[in-house]
């Protein structure tokens, strides 16, 4: 082949020998221009050879254009020549059209895959697929989604070796298998999809870890770091990290054992949480410790709750016949320290037992360090050897230990044997020991990337602009665009609403007494259900002093009605990026406070909408609309919500402006506006001055138009403008940005009330 | 019409159970003395009514329950014409009855009734110890051993329910929580007849329930539900069933709520 001779650079080949053929061309020459974009010039050339190594195997148009398409999917993650490769190799083995297959799986599953070790894995599985069955790679590919999970992708492999070994030479067993019809095929399937994970269960433990210990605890997932063995718990100052998923088991399983680590977690914090300092301790004394700790903490929690011996005993099954390895033997010390009444031929087991028993008092955290390292002394004087990398705490539900130990003064001597035991356990702690959450740095997975916000935005409006100085309005002299929201991380404004519980409380409970459908009683009407017996007696008398009586003597009940429309006006400025003394930003509270909102109006079947504004001039205001009337509030709109960052300046009467237009075709009886500011209209090009000017007058033709706009500005001195622009009554100075969310439905439930 | 001056019908004949917990009885005696109004505030079913009756029966004056509930009018506490063959006649309500006889009148949930209905309480509960009755133009003075008690109950506390500053400031108030546990588990033992294991148990779920609050649960279990799950388990019921039938499912319909109640509740059983 002439092409492999040539030495010209692989993306310029790939051009010529594309050229004559029709479709592909434009095709390869817009993905070029986009991808040029995204990536530097090396991962450009990684591409087209790529391309190049298709074009090699002759796999045909349809695998051509589905690499182009998942490279734009994938252009961010690198490594498109690889995946090209990859699948010419399968190409190779089984077709174009399997490999175009494998390719449109992979940018379905990618977001599962973490890192090129499981990549490989992912591409190794399916050539040796492709070899032994090229006909079922296809159908692989189509049920990608089902095989592969998170943290799984070795199951994968297995699964596809499975098939191969169970069907052997038979081309109709092999389909059946991997067409999932097979009993075996279905049985591996349903123990790979493990779950529910830390995702599904999360709410239910924090419930129940409530419940049990009376605080909410800081619960968080730790992602699957792809060890063989099983990942355990860690606990980091007052946050429990839980993984994400626990491979092999599912359904009640699954949450029983998340039940039992998190309870197990929880029980740590909640009987003291002693930070031993490492110094000379050896890795078996650390390991021992920590076995008696864990056994101190269960006892004092099964005392109080002496059904959790229930939940944690099935996981003690460790007998003298699992063999004579030391970490069989802490097994078997885990049992005996947690079940009195089980007896062990070892006599390490027996004592102890014993030394446990003997104690008086189990509040004293220090007797862990004491009968751990007598035990671990014992282990050292029968020349057993203690295997540190390996060590991973047992029985499963039991956290990883490292949170008892206070790395900061280790000995350098003993350092190494340690860290062996610390990187063993693969903790990453990067997690700051303050119990703040980190940045979501990496994406949740299986759930879409956010899609970048969309650069300039479509101009959507003109509006015109108050000068009061020449007092007059000049036409169309402000420009809105509108921005695409940005999907954030629900889970963080998720877990700043469960910290605020106690307001949300309050709000629930205005929410129930404002919800619609309640009957109210009407007094003196002309027919109703029963008589209203002062309108009665007040007819009676009437009648007997020979008045005309009102007969309208009866009692009937109505149901309050509610039509009301609300716009949710979000200030998301520069101004709004300053931090609090608590680490949190004031947009972080206004998110906050517009999703307590959000969460009542969706409970009171309330129409609304959420806007949020910024500005650059007079010719760039962005208008992000985070919900629509028509929209429900669900995940998506609270993940849009999580996804707002600030930016810019504030021109807000041109952003009440828009706010109108947006409500304005809403059909209700009243409509509402609220407007939630940290700061004065403020813009690049125009005075503060002739702002808020501008936006008084804008309040002034809402009023007009049958809209009431009302202003919650966060104001701690007082003496913000607030007043001024939306009118004495209509607006609400917060002093303290803490109180924001209240505030905010506390103003609403007022304006609201009929 | 015969009008029972003594109010026999109105007075407690035998010694309600109560179990201090605090000094509310003291309190309630030293304001009993000077006739001050008595609010009682705490979550429901720990025992509010319960004292009232206790107090009446201690210092042996009948006792009127009005429950307050949002149809309530002036009238219905003060009373109204009715007619009669006669022509029309005056009936005292409820309040005017304790008002002229001297009994304690014991207004329940009084939140739930309108603001403006608390009103007619007003000329009662200050220095004047009075209550005019402006449709039968009379005045009716207090008789010496009348005291008005209210009891409020803050979780239901908020924006739109709340008591007006203007009667709040009327009333010396006594804070009622759930008793602590062992109390707790002592009232429960005399009150459902639980042998004492039971009572510590049922008292350990009601904790977790009461963690909830504000988590799932608007209010955990009350002492008046320990006492009958208690009742239930006493009477042979399994203890696991007694307590999901008359703690678990009166609290929540959530089913993410009761599943993770349930899993504590699990724990505290033996």
């Amino acid at each position: 082949m002439s092409a492999v001779l040539d030495i010209a650079a692989p993306l310029d080949r790939l051009a010529r020998l594309l050229a004559g053929r029709d479709g592909l061309a434009g095709v390869f020459a817009d993905a070029r221009r986009r991808l040029s974009m995204r990536l530097d010039e090396d991962a450009l050339e990684d591409w087209g050879a790529g391309g190049l190594a298709l074009l090699e195997v002759n796999a045909g148009p349809g695998c051509l254009l589905a690499y182009w398409c998942a490279s734009l999917e994938l252009a961010a993650h690198g490594g498109l020549g690889e995946m090209a490769r990859q699948a010419a190799a399968i190409c190779r083995e089984a077709g174009g059209k399997a490999a175009a297959a494998t390719l449109d799986a992979f940018v379905r599953i990618e977001p599962r895959l973490a890192g090129a070790r499981e990549r490989d894995i992912w591409w190794r599985a399916l050539l040796t697929l492709a070899r032994a069955a090229p006909d079922c790679v296809e159908l692989v590919a189509e049920r990608a989604e089902k095989l592969v999970r998170s943290g799984l992708v070795a199951a994968f492999a297995d699964f596809i070796e499975a098939g191969l070994k169970a069907a052997g030479r038979d081309r109709a067993k092999r389909r059946a298998f991997f067409t999932l019809e097979d009993r075996l095929a279905q049985a591996m399937v349903a123990r790979f999809s493990a779950g529910p994970g830390f995702a599904e269960l999360e709410a239910e433990l924090k419930t129940v870890l409530t419940a049990l210990w009376g605080t909410m605890p800081n619960l968080q997932p730790l992602p699957f770091a792809g060890r063989e063995t099983g990942p355990r718990v860690n606990i980091a100052g007052p946050v429990i990290r839980l993984p994400e998923v626990v491979p092999g088991i599912a359904g009640e399983a699954s949450r029983r054992l998340y039940l039992a680590a998190a309870i197990h977690a929880s029980a740590h914090l909640f009987f003291g949480n002693p930070r031993f300092p490492v110094r000379k301790f050896k890795p078996v004394q650390i390991a021992l410790a920590g076995l008696v700790e864990d056994a101190r903490i269960e006892a004092l929690a099964m005392r109080r709750y002496p059904g959790l011996a229930r939940l944690w005993a099935p996981y003690h099954d460790a007998t003298p016949e699992d063999g004579p390895t030391v970490a069989a033997l802490l097994r078997r010390v885990a049992r005996g320290l947690f079940d009195p009444t089980y007896a062990d031929p070892d006599a390490l087991v027996g004592k102890a037992q014993a030394l446990f028993a003997s104690v008086g008092d189990l509040h004293d955290p220090a007797l862990s360090l004491g009968i751990g390292t007598r035990l671990a002394n014992d282990i050292g004087q029968r020349r057993l050897r203690f295997d540190a990398r390996g060590h991973v705490a047992e029985p499963a539900y039991r956290d990883d230990g490292l949170g008892l130990w206070d790395f900061s003064d280790i000995d350098p001597e003993a350092t190494d044997a340690v860290e062996l035991m610390v990187e063993a356990a693969r903790i990453e702690r990067r997690e700051a020991e303050d119990g703040r959450e980190d940045e979501p740095s990496r994406e949740p997975a299986g759930r879409a990337r956010p899609r970048p916000a969309g650069g300039e935005g479509a101009v959507v409006a003109t509006y015109p602009e108050w000068d009061a100085a020449a007092g007059v309005e000049r036409p169309d002299w402000t420009t809105v665009r509108e921005m695409m929201p940005v999907a954030g991380d629900a889970r963080i404004l998720q877990r700043a609403l469960d910290r605020a519980a106690p307001v949300r409380a309050r709000i629930a409970r205005l929410v129930k007494a404002a919800k619609v459908g309640r009957a109210v009683r009407l007094k003196r009407q002309a027919e109703g259900h029963d008589l209203d017996i002062d309108a009665a007696i007040e007819a009676a008398i009437a009648r007997h002093a020979g008045e005309v009586p009102d007969l309208r003597v009866f009692r009937s009940t109505a149901l309050i009605q509610r039509d009301l429309a609300v716009l949710v006006l979000v200030d998301v400025s520069q101004s709004t990026r300053e931090k609090l003394a608590d680490g949190s930003s004031v947009l972080d509270v206004e998110k906050l406070a517009v999703a307590m909102l959000a969460e009542a109006l969706d409970k009171l079947g309330d129409d609304f909408a959420l806007l949020a504004f910024a500005s650059n001039g007079r010719g760039d205001v962005r208008a992000t609309l985070v919900k629509g009337f028509s929209e429900t509030y669900d995940a998506e709109a609270a993940a849009r919500l999580a996804g707002l960052s600030p930016g810019l300046s504030t021109r807000l009467g041109t952003a009440l402006r828009h706010a109108g237009a947006v409500i304005a075709p809403v059909r209700s009886f009243r409509k509402l506006i609220l407007v939630l500011t940290d700061g004065e209209p403020s813009d690049i090009d125009a005075a503060a001055g002739d702002l808020v000017a501008d936006a008084r007058r804008v309040v002034l033709q809402l009023r007009a138009q049958g809209v009431d706009t009302f202003g919650v500005t966060l104001d701690p001195a007082g003496v913000g403008s607030g007043p001024t622009i939306f009118g004495q009554a209509n607006a609400m100075p917060v002093r303290r940005v803490e109180d924001l969310p209240m505030r905010l439905s506390e103003l609403y439930f007022r304006l609201a009330r009929r | 019409m015969l009008i029972d001056t003594n109010l026999a019908a109105y007075r407690i004949a035998a010694e309600p159970y109560y179990r201090p917990v605090g000094e509310e009885v003291a309190v309630f005696e030293a304001a009993w003395r000077h006739r001050l109004p008595v609010m009682l505030k705490g979550p429901t079913g720990c025992g509010k009514t319960r004292f009232v009756e206790y107090m009446a029966w201690r210092l042996g004056r009948p006792l009127i329950t009005v429950a307050a509930h949002e149809d309530m009018t002036a009238a219905d506490l003060a009373g109204r014409f009715l007619l009669t063959p006669e022509g029309t006649v005056w009936h005292d309500g409820p309040l005017t009855q304790a008002v002229r006889f001297g009994a304690i009148c014991y207004l329940d949930e009084i939140v739930e009734a309108r603001q403006d209905t608390t009103v007619v309480i007003h000329p009662l509960t200050d220095a004047r110890r009075m209550l005019p009755l402006e449709k039968r133009n009379e005045l009716v003075p207090a008789h010496a051993d009348f005291q008005l008690v209210i009891s409020y109950n803050p979780g239901y506390q908020s924006a739109v329910k709340d008591l007006k500053e203007s009667t709040k400031q009327r009333f010396v108030a006594i804070d009622f929580d759930y008793p602590a546990p062992v109390l707790e588990a002592e009232i429960v033992m005399r009150e459902a007849g639980a042998d004492l294991a039971l009572a510590r148990t049922l008292v350990a779920i009601a904790a977790c329930s009461r963690n909830l609050k504000g988590q799932g649960l608007d209010e955990g279990a009350s002492t008046r539900m320990l006492i009958h799950a208690g009742r239930l388990a006493a009477g042979g019921v399994p203890l696991a069933t007694a307590v999901n039938a008359g703690i678990v499912l009166p609290m929540t319909d959530d089913a993410d709520v009761r599943r993770a109640l349930g899993e504590a509740i699990a724990a505290c059983l033996i």
